[in-house]
């Protein structure tokens, strides 16, 4: 079998998997690799993704900040991913005055939420990312993010 | 099985990845707060420690500055050989940030050096196996000129050495990382923008909360074990409280050239302790 082929099949087996519930694969690791695949279409248009990835697991209702030091002149989009089919999560950026500094295109869908920011000014950043509902108690989230 | 579920992720992302901006253009309309309370945010744990970027990150900024001639930046010193391992990740740190200089310049024999010397360091602390993949893979790329894959890798080796240091339970060498190729990266950020001041370039020091951080950080450094009273991470903390007032400006007040020119001096001077042995 070629390597294409591989890659297929292995996909094709894991997105099944994937959408039966994520019961088999909890994990925050399996949430990174949904935020990578909200991130793999915005690398073609030149973004860099960090290795790095922030994650945990929230309950319904729950939010989480990540503090980040963002760069005027660059360009930045926060992608989160869940491994749970039914959850619904957000991904919002704040100032560090807490006033909402986002660009309007971000979005929400299924295992993924986006957002997209171009800093008026260097300095901190608040990503609040939340679960806002899920059929689990606790839903496994991760946070990646690119810049260019 | 690493490789294997890495494997397994870019088969998810080719076959889901395609979609998901299909995916995005359909998304509905989402409700999201105009503000949040920032106080009452701090106050709670619910904060993540500011993640600390990467010297590319900045570099990027600071090439849409204007042109900037990296290659008077690249370094390939070897530096001292040390034995204490909080100095071997203060200087493992630097070098990883030497790495995105050469890549600016897109200097491939620094490259080179760089991937063989990030090895070297890895080795000296105990984690040179998880690294070797990615020193192979800088070399391979530099000799193709595939300066964003070497960036990428760079990247891959900062996290493979933070995460295999995390795992021995020396978070504290993994943070000395980090803090040795920020120091590295503000040094040559401030020699830029002080050749050639602007206050745009002036302001992507505007970062006093990472400073915060990596104070806090440094006077967590466990005080007991001897290899963590190595000067240079004393003469690290006073500094970093000398550049603190300098970058925290707000309101309509800048970051001055003064302050520039001063913070590269201090970061020279600290980056010459990191990279020589006393």
């Amino acid at each position: 079998m070629n390597s294409r082929a591989k890659i297929f099949l292995i996909a094709s087996a894991l997105s099944i998997l994937s959408a039966s519930g994520g019961l088999i694969f909890a994990s925050v690791d399996d949430a990174q690799s949904f935020a990578l695949e909200a991130a793999a279409p915005y690398v073609k248009e030149g973004f860099q993704v960090r290795e790095d990835y922030w994650g945990g697991d929230l309950g319904s209702g729950e939010k989480k900040a990540v503090r980040q030091q963002l760069f005027k002149g660059n360009e930045y989009w926060f992608w989160m991913g869940t491994e749970v089919e039914r959850a619904k999560i957000s991904v919002h950026i704040y100032d560090s005055e807490g006033k909402l500094a986002e660009q309007p295109d971000g979005w929400e869908k299924g295992h993924f939420a986006a957002a997209h920011i171009i800093p008026k000014a260097t300095g901190s950043y608040f990503i609040i990312v939340a679960v806002e509902e899920s059929p689990e108690e606790r839903t496994h989230w991760a946070l990646v993010y690119g810049f260019r | 099985m690493r490789s294997f579920i890495n494997f397994c992720r870019l088969g998810v992302c080719i076959s889901v990845g395609l979609t998901t901006a299909a995916r995005a253009a359909q998304a509905p309309a989402r409700h999201v707060d105009e503000r949040i309370d920032v106080k009452n945010l701090k106050l709670s744990t619910t904060v993540q420690d500011v993640v600390v970027p990467l010297p590319g990150e900045i570099f990027t900024a600071l090439n849409k500055l204007g042109s900037v001639n990296w290659g008077e930046h690249v370094r390939t010193d070897k530096g001292g050989n040390f034995m204490e391992r909080p100095r071997v990740a203060l200087l493992l740190g630097t070098v990883i940030a030497d790495g995105f200089i050469a890549v600016q310049a897109q200097n491939a024999p620094a490259v080179k050096d760089i991937g063989q010397r990030v090895l070297k360091l890895s080795q000296q602390i105990g984690v040179g196996n998880s690294i070797t993949p990615h020193a192979k893979a800088i070399i391979e790329a530099a000799d193709k000129a595939r300066w964003e894959n070497v960036r990428l890798e760079l990247d891959r080796t900062q996290k493979s050495v933070q995460d295999a240091m995390n795992e021995l339970h020396d978070e504290k060498l993994s943070q000395l990382v980090s803090l040795g190729g920020w120091l590295r990266g503000t040094e040559v950020l401030t020699a830029v923008v002080t050749k050639r001041f602007s206050p745009e370039g002036a302001e992507l020091l505007h970062q006093p909360d990472l400073l915060v951080h990596f104070q806090t950080q440094l006077q967590q450094m466990p005080a007991d074990k001897a290899e963590f009273k190595a000067p240079i991470i004393h003469e690290i903390s006073e500094a970093l409280g000398q550049v603190r007032p300098m970058i925290e400006v707000s309101g309509p007040a800048k970051i001055t050239q003064e302050s520039v020119k001063k913070i590269n001096d201090i970061t020279t001077r600290l980056d010459f302790g990191i990279v020589t042995r006393e």
